[in-house]
């Protein structure tokens, strides 16, 4: 087996947190080499430049790896899950899909059990990551505005908030009719010119990636840093598994190149950046006679925990249009009126609002992500347009607790083009989870009918919304309770690190990129200064 | 059935377009339209072909028991009603060609346009947004700290 030269470290995974880690390592005079699966995305290449670009959100844009079936992708056996798994296998990852919205955890998600008696504390609090929530807005370019009252104070936003245009003014009417907390919500797609990168010209689908670099995926933002500061990224390579050492220690990991061939890369250190479901799968993969049931699992806690956000959407149909089409489809406005606990509601922890821009044409006819398709035949036409850009969407974001049997595993048959076995994905929405829900939707209605809105309507689990993966390898103080400590080091094997969005601990009621990419940059300067 | 045996029967698939998307309010059938779209998605899937033939094939069966001409030679009520049959009888089959339909419609420039959008590729031209002025954050802001200090 050909053999690379040894680096000091080997991040696995180019995707959000891979490349802030790659990037802080690399400024820190810290030999990086990171292995992704993935290519680079030609910016070329987007559906974007093409007239008949909505048709490929269903092929091969699709955020759905067992739809999009790339040679990078790999299969995700999700029967056993109400909610499908999404990501994307690229250098930026995930990040390439996004929609780029990109509110902080607030400091009651770090203290779930002291505050609220379920869950687990993380071992880590806001504070510890403030500064890094701020370092990484500067790298990824933040568009917001400062005073939000659901935060401790934040650092000025780099540009101005995503425009709201007609349909966020009338939502946020709604919010102010009800007295309901609302705020221009923080979106990494620059409103100017910033670091480099152009404005937003508010074409719509950041779904299918962003090719004029105005949305932040690490493609465009931490890699050509990190690859100046001498890391160096080897892509269509995809790791197998992580070899040990005759000390139990980390040694570097066997992968495919993009001729197939099998090497080895050694390195002093590894970090693994793989993603919630990508990480556990290489962790099990990677079996011993030190650790016959998957690498650094003495817990027996890697893949358990699994967390998504579980999301329900509510469609209100207005009146008049709404401009929809125009501006970055996931961003303008969060709510988190309903964020901190309350007994009284039903259920503990809470969720945010997220407003979505309205829907494109083909979406329309299907309901998007409502999913109830305009009927076809004679009612057809005014069904549509009664629909066509006079839909506002509210997500309901609801913070999903950590549970033991909601899993990743290996999947005893399925593999991916290597022969690797492939993850399985089991999972059940939680009675905590389902009421939180519920009362999203209602209130949902409630702020879309205050907004003027005459009908709503509802999806109460999305299936296609498994954007958010975390849990599988959390972090903790006990070896027994968790696989990886405070500072993304595993407890089992001191010398291998975890950093994406495996390590958290409890997911919060928000989208959590902004947060994983905190945590990965606090693990990157433990890295430094322990070799110091 | 293969992409060329779901072409020789074009006739038929545009008559069961143009029902399940009419003409109207200036937009065009659907069979002008989205029949392309169609035929080119059989082409490229085989899986995509397969459901899209099995829907034909009972609308076509559906059809020659109800009337000697064929579906084509009916009412758009009794055209409605035997498309429902078949939506019952073959509920995967017919959500396919009902998907691939709307994809095909929906995507076509004429009723992009007939939509009020610019019909072609969202970049490099975007779209403009009248600039307007932030609704005022002082109600919000005055609400003071919401989060629970930790
Ligand atoms: C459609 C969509 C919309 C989203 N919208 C938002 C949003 O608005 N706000 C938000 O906060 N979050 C959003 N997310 C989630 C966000 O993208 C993720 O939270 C984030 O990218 C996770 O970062 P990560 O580093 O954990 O993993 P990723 O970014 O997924 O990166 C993992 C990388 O590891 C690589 N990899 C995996 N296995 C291997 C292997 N064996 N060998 C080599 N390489 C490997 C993958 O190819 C990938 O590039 C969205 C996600 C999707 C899919
Ligand atoms: S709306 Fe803006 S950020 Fe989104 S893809 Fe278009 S230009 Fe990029």
């Amino acid at each position: 087996m050909a053999t690379d030269d040894r680096s000091d470290v080997l991040v696995i995974g180019a995707g959000a947190s891979g490349a802030a880690v790659a990037w802080r390592l690399a400024g820190a005079g810290i030999g990086v080499v990171c292995l992704e699966q993935g290519d680079w995305v030609n910016p070329s290449a987007y559906p974007h430049w093409r007239a008949d670009w909505e048709l490929h959100r269903h092929t091969d844009w699709s955020a759905e790896p067992n739809v999009r079936r790339l040679t990078q992708d790999y299969p995700v056996n999700d029967q056993a899950s109400p909610i499908s798994p999404l990501m994307y296998n690229a250098v930026g990852g995930s990040t390439i899909h996004w929609s780029a919205h990109f509110p902080r955890f607030r400091p009651s998600d770090f203290r779930v059990k002291s505050l609220d008696g379920v869950a687990d504390d993380w071992p880590i609090d806001y504070a510890t990551l403030e500064p890094y929530f701020d370092l990484n807005d500067r790298m990824m370019g933040v568009a917001g505005i400062t005073g939000d009252p659901a935060y401790p104070p934040k650092s000025p936003r780099q540009t101005a908030p995503i425009p709201l245009d007609t349909l966020g003014l009338t939502i946020a009417r709604g919010f102010e009719r009800l007295g309901w907390h609302w705020w221009p919500s923080d979106s990494a797609i620059l409103t100017r010119d910033y670091d480099g990168r152009r404005a937003c010209v508010n074409c719509g689908p950041c779904d299918l990636g962003c090719p004029i670099g105005a949305k932040a995926s690490t493609d465009i933002t931490y890699w050509p840093k990190a690859l100046a500061a001498g890391a160096r990224l080897v892509t269509r390579a995809r790791v197998r598994e992580i070899t040990l050492g005759p000390d139990g220690l980390a040694d570097g990991a066997i992968y495919y190149d993009g001729d197939g061939r099998e090497r080895a890369q050694k390195a002093r250190a590894v970090v693994l950046a793989a993603n919630g479901i990508g990480t556990p799968r290489l962790l099990l993969n990677s079996r011993s006679a030190r650790f016959p049931d998957g690498l650094a699992n003495r817990s027996g806690l890697v893949g358990r925990n699994l967390m998504f956000h579980p999301y329900a959407m509510a469609r209100g149909v207005f009146d008049r249009p709404l401009g929809g089409h125009r501006g970055p489809i996931g961003c303008s406005i969060i709510s988190q009126e309903f964020y901190e606990t309350d007994l009284a509601r039903g259920f503990v922890r809470g969720y945010s609002f997220q407003v979505a821009r309205g829907l494109s044409p083909i979406a329309s006819a299907n309901g998007g992500s409502v999913g109830d398709r305009v009927p076809w035949g004679g009612e057809h036409r005014r069904a549509y347009a009664e629909r066509f850009d006079r839909t506002i969407t509210v997500a309901i974001i609801g913070e999903d607790l950590p549970e033991t049997d909601n899993r990743v595993d290996l999947d005893p048959t399925l593999t991916d083009s290597h022969g690797i076995p492939a993850p399985r994905v089991s999972y059940q929405l939680s009675e905590n989870s389902r009421r939180m829900l519920d009362h999203g939707i209602a209130r949902a209605r409630e702020v879309l009918l205050a907004a003027g809105a005459r009908e709503v309507a509802f999806n109460p689990l999305l299936r296609a919304g498994g954007w958010h993966l975390m849990g599988t390898a959390r972090m903790g103080r006990d070896p027994a309770t968790s696989v990886v400590d405070a500072e993304g080091r595993c407890h089992d094997v001191p010398n291998l690190y975890i950093v994406d969005g495996s390590v958290m601990v409890t997911c919060a009621g928000v989208n959590p990129t902004s947060t994983i990419q905190a945590v990965a940059l606090h693990v990157a300067d433990g890295m430094i200064r322990r070799r110091a | 059935m293969t992409p060329e045996r779901l072409a020789a029967k074009r006739d038929l698939l545009r008559a069961v377009l143009d029902t399940l998307v009419p003409a109207g309010d200036g937009f065009p059938e659907s069979g002008a339209l989205a029949l392309d779209h169609l035929l080119a998605i059989a082409g490229a899937s085989a899986e995509a072909g397969s459901l899209l033939a099995r829907a034909l094939d009972a609308v076509e069966t559906a059809a020659r028991a109800d009337a000697a001409r064929g579906f084509a030679g009916l009412s758009v009520a009794r055209r409605e009603d035997l498309l429902r049959a078949v939506e019952r009888l073959h509920p995967e089959a017919f959500d396919a060609l009902v998907r691939h339909t709307y994809d095909g419609f929906y995507s076509h420039p004429a009723t992009i346009a007939r939509l009020g959008l610019e019909p072609g590729p969202v970049q490099p031209r975007g779209h403009r947004i009248e600039p307007a002025a932030l609704p005022d954050l002082a109600r919000v802001a005055a609400r003071g700290p919401i989060f629970r200090r930790a």
